[in-house]
């Protein structure tokens, strides 16, 4: 029996996993779209790489990462659960050794990772809001009409990138309503949305970093090549992205679970495990937190979101 | 011999002193380097080096540093720590000289001004006038004569400032920082489209300010902020000369933040409030303007 | 107005001296303010202004919830930066919505005036005599310098405590002692006995410890619920704690500091730049040069003296390669969010603690 170990990241818009073997080479592997509702997803996701995997192997380790890391760990008893920004160096690192600054535009996140000596030395996330990252992509196309996966090779194309103010969801919103009336191009505009997208990364996120190469793109953005083509122009460096960019927090989480085993054996029977989510608010004081109780076939596992400590189990 | 080149940013205190600056170093072996007005480069800069978080008029000083920063030898950059316990600045004013020195590798001419300490502006010039070599009795003599051609221009302008206020036109009254109000991509947007629309405009700034100073208590007793204080203090001047009032801000200025929301629950006329966070977009604001016009003109017709 | 009952804002565990003080000098009803919770953020959030500091608006909502509770004097004290103009446009917003109240501001204009302090609460008693005020006055400060000793001790500790709890309970069971303390002898006994128990808390610290300093703006870092309980959360990955603000340091120490943080850091800065920013930039080069394994720079949104400090610092840590990170606190920050990154940046410090350890070995 050889072995192998399952990696997940849950992020607030697509849900990743991969199954590495103890050589880190990818078994089974699959990108689908969390929709919403975590446990699903990653139902259906287990469901798909189990019929990956091939007869010869058994799982020694679970890990998991993304925003609903926490959740989905209770309900696979993962053995390692970790954010996402150790995940994606893990990750990164197992392909690119050498590398020194990691560029992430997620969903709701974006982050920029630097390494020295194969350490995170350094990092920093988006602060205040959802402005340049996936989420904001996907909005701002669909406003324009214009397919998600188009929209890259449109602004990969157009070489008049229109001045878009992105530094606010909102701005960006009512600048580019604008810009479209008044008759620019659509090409230039959508051009103009992702070079502005890069420069307020670089002004955000990245302000203060030395950005260093080799440089590594991931995160879902970076399968557009627009983004990457306005990295690559002003960083005036080469921008690597790699086939398995949009997967690389899911790796970095599955070589994390295989150098934290603990023998146990997992198999994957989880579509008949009963894992129940209620959502109450407490009423022991005005904080009024709203408490997540999480049931495991019907038990209590854990209970998250009090302010003030308060212990439910 | 070549001359040495002293480097004003066009920004923040240049709208308070720059009449004084000019005709101080006039009389002195310099070369005053003073940035254009700001334009799309300097605001790129500004961006570049500046924390995301800053106030957008601190950002556009850095710009304009980042444009001087290998065009001259020195930058005068002074520090304004107060003017007497009752009328300081924003904090930005006391740290405005150690941000620059730590994010540009530059040559800084400095002064400090506080007046609880006795340490004013005509000392903190002259000394910049003595290591140069000039007697202290010639650099006292072209400091009050600098001064003295500053407040005559001044006092023009005040004077014009005030005759506006008994034209027949609609009258607005722009309320803001002079160092917002008279920027380029900023202020002067914001009175094109004012002008355009045949608006007589009345500038907060262009008042006499040791009367604005006094008056400011009317609205706010426990204000100590000598710029938000002579802003607001023209208000008790004019409310009954003028159709409304445009508060013009830049985001997220801590004073004005307080004070302009003080005086908004205060007075009882018409006002917009326009806080501004960049300047690439100035979409929406025209039409806010307009709108603005609309109502005042129609209240108007009403009378 | 009828019978005075006196209020005051919350500042974690500070209300215990304040109320002290407020109590024995004065001759009315002190109402102890209620611990912040998201519905007192909701009341500020909604009466004030949008882009505002944060402590406004949570100071704003404390003072709702008092007036609601019948206070009618409410206290404040702030200098330094704007929040020594809090008061004027609070007690505007606070009438503008009706109630009817007396409001104490012990700042005039950004600074203390000792003399108007006295008369503000002389109206409120008029039989106050100045040696009253003084003897509480001395036990207050007593007080305040002993609770932030205690705090500086758990703070070291606190990550490490075998039987999670133990040092809270016994912090709050002096709190309750000072609140009754007649005289200073006996504040000291009382002090001197629970810190010798604190000592005694069974602790399972490692030689080497991950050490972090947090620096940045006072009110976020004293009041928990503004930091969203940063130190225990960085309590339950068994990191020590240092911290440098608290009421004592603000109130007695500040003064001769600053200036002494000033020539420290010389390279750097020359001249305070407002409110709490040189002292910062001071300790920042303290915690880089005395190997402590990260730096977490907090500060309450729009904060325009710390705004201003972040290059700097963000500097200083990378001339001495020492992690930093900053924290930026609004009304509706995402508390996962801050988990994340906190998580993250202890995985940062560890690694390159590990790091560190084993080129030290070679």
């Amino acid at each position: 029996m050889n072995e192998c170990y399952l990696g997940i990241d849950i992020g607030s818009i697509s849900t990743k996993g991969v199954i590495i073997d103890n050589d880190n080479n990818i078994i089974a592997s699959l990108y689908s779209w969390t929709e919403g509702n975590p446990i699903e997803a990653v139902k259906k996701l287990i469901k798909n790489l189990k019929k990956q995997l091939p007869n010869n192997y058994q799982i020694k380790g679970i890990g998991t990462t993304g925003s609903a890391r926490k959740l989905i760990g209770l309900m696979l008893d993962a053995n390692i659960v970790k954010n996402e920004i150790t995940a994606h160096s893990v990750g990164t690192l197992n392909f690119y050794p050498d590398v020194r600054t990691i560029l992430e535009i997620g969903g709701q996140d974006s982050k920029i990772i630097i390494i020295n000596n194969g350490i995170i030395t350094d990092y920093s996330m988006n602060t205040l809001c959802a402005a340049g990252t996936g989420a904001f992509l996907s909005s701002q196309a669909k406003r324009l009409g214009i397919d998600i996966e188009e929209f890259g090779e449109m602004a990969y194309k157009s070489n008049n990138p229109v001045k878009i103010a992105a530094r606010c969801t909102v701005f960006a919103e009512s600048d580019l309503v604008h810009k479209a009336q008044i008759g620019y191009k659509i090409d230039d505009i959508v051009s103009g949305l992702c070079k502005s997208i890069v420069l307020n990364y670089l002004n955000n996120v990245g302000k203060g970093k030395k950005i260093i190469g080799p440089i590594v793109f991931q995160g879902g953005v970076s399968k557009n090549i627009g983004v990457v083509k306005y990295f690559k122009e002003i960083l005036n460096q080469e921008i690597i992205v790699d086939p398995n960019s949009h997967l690389m927090g899911a790796i970095g989480i599955a070589i994390l679970a295989r150098k934290n085993k603990i023998g146990k054996v997992y198999d994957l029977n989880i579509k008949d495990i009963k894992f129940e989510i209620n959502g109450e608010e407490c009423e022991r004081c005005s904080n009024c937190c709203e408490i997540l109780k999480i049931y495991k076939n019907d038990e209590l596992v854990d209970a998250w979101g009090s302010k003030c400590g308060r212990e439910f189990k | 011999m070549v001359k040495l080149k002293i480097g004003i940013p066009r920004s923040l205190f240049y709208y308070y002193y720059k009449d004084i600056w000019e005709n101080f170093f006039d009389r002195i072996d310099v070369e005053l380097v003073i940035s254009p007005k700001t334009n799309k480069k300097i605001m790129d800069d500004a961006i570049k080096y500046s924390n995301d978080e800053m106030c957008l008029s601190l950002k556009n000083y850095i710009g304009h540093v980042s444009y001087l920063k290998d065009k001259c030898d020195y930058i005068l950059i002074p520090r304004i720590d107060n003017y007497g316990t009752d009328n300081q600045t924003c904090t930005n004013f006391l740290a405005a000289f150690d941000i620059i020195n730590n994010i540009f590798d530059v040559k800084i001419l400095n002064y400090n001004i506080n007046l609880n300490k006795k340490e004013t502006e005509e000392n903190g010039l002259i000394n910049i006038g003595l290591r140069m070599g000039y007697s202290i009795k010639y650099l006292k003599k072209i400091y009050k004569n600098a001064l003295k051609k500053a407040e005559e221009k001044r006092l023009s302008l005040i004077r014009k400032n005030i005759k506006k206020l008994e034209s027949e036109k609609i009258k607005i009254l722009i309320l803001g920082h002079p160092y917002n109000l008279y920027d380029e991509l900023f202020g002067k947007q914001i009175i094109k489209i004012l002008e355009k629309n045949n608006i007589e405009i009345i500038y907060s700034d262009l008042f006499h300010s040791d009367i604005t100073n006094k008056l400011s208590e009317r609205l706010s007793y426990n204000l100590y902020w000598k710029y938000n204080k002579e802003n607001i203090g023209c208000i008790p001047l004019v409310e009954d000369k003028v159709n409304g009032i445009i508060f013009l801000s830049s985001f997220p200025c801590g004073p004005d933040s307080l004070v302009n929301e003080l005086v908004i629950r205060k007075i009882k006329l018409p006002y917009l409030n326009l806080v501004l966070d960049d300047l690439d977009s100035m979409t929406g604001v025209e039409t806010r303007i307009e709108s603005f016009i609309d109502i005042l003109e129609g209240m108007n017709n009403n009378v | 107005m009828s019978k005075k009952i006196v209020s005051f804002p919350m500042l974690g565990n500070y209300s215990v001296p304040i109320k002290y003080f407020l109590s024995h000098i004065l001759d009315c009803k002190i109402l102890e303010p209620l611990k912040i919770t998201s519905k007192t953020i909701e009341l500020g959030n909604c009466n004030s202004p949008e882009f505002v500091c944060t402590p406004f608006k949570f100071t704003l909502g404390t003072y709702i919830e008092d007036l609601k509770r019948g206070a009618n004097v409410l206290f404040q004290a702030g200098g330094g930066c704007r929040y020594g103009y809090y008061f004027e446009l609070q007690d505007k917003i606070l009438k503008d919505l009706g109630y009817d109240f007396k409001y104490i501001n012990l700042v005039t204009k950004g600074d203390q005036d000792l003399k108007k302090i006295y008369q503000d609460l002389k109206e409120l008693n008029p039989h106050l005599k100045v040696d009253k005020v003084l003897y509480y006055g001395i036990i207050t400060k007593t007080m305040i310098k002993y609770m932030d000793k205690c705090d500086d001790y758990i703070r070291q500790n606190i990550g490490f405590e075998v039987v999670k709890g133990s040092f809270e309970k016994i912090n709050k069971k002096m709190l309750e002692e000072f609140s009754k303390v007649k005289n200073i002898f006996k504040l000291r006994k009382i002090y001197k006995k629970y810190y010798k128990e604190m000592k005694k808390v069974k602790t399972n610290k490692p030689k080497e410890t991950l050490r972090v300093g947090i620096i940045g703006e006072l009110y976020t870092i004293m009041e928990p619920f503004a930091n969203y309980y940063l130190e225990r959360e960085l309590a339950s990955y068994n990191i020590e704690i240092k911290r440098y603000t608290n009421v004592h340091y603000l109130l007695f120490e500040k003064k001769r500091t600053v200036k002494k943080y000033l020539k420290y850091a010389k390279e750097y800065i020359k001249y305070r730049m407002g409110a709490d920013a040189a002292d910062n930039i001071g300790r920042c080069k303290y915690l880089c040069t005395h190997n402590y394994d990260g730096i977490i720079h907090i500060k309450s949104a729009f904060c325009t003296p710390e705004i201003g400090a972040m290059p700097i610092i963000n500097k200083i840590c990378k001339e001495y390669d020492v992690p930093v990170i900053f924290f930026s606190f609004d009304a509706n920050t995402s508390e996962t969010g801050i988990k994340t990154r906190i998580e993250a940046f202890y995985d940062m410090i560890e690694m390159r603690k590990k790091n560190e350890r084993m080129l030290s070995r070679n």
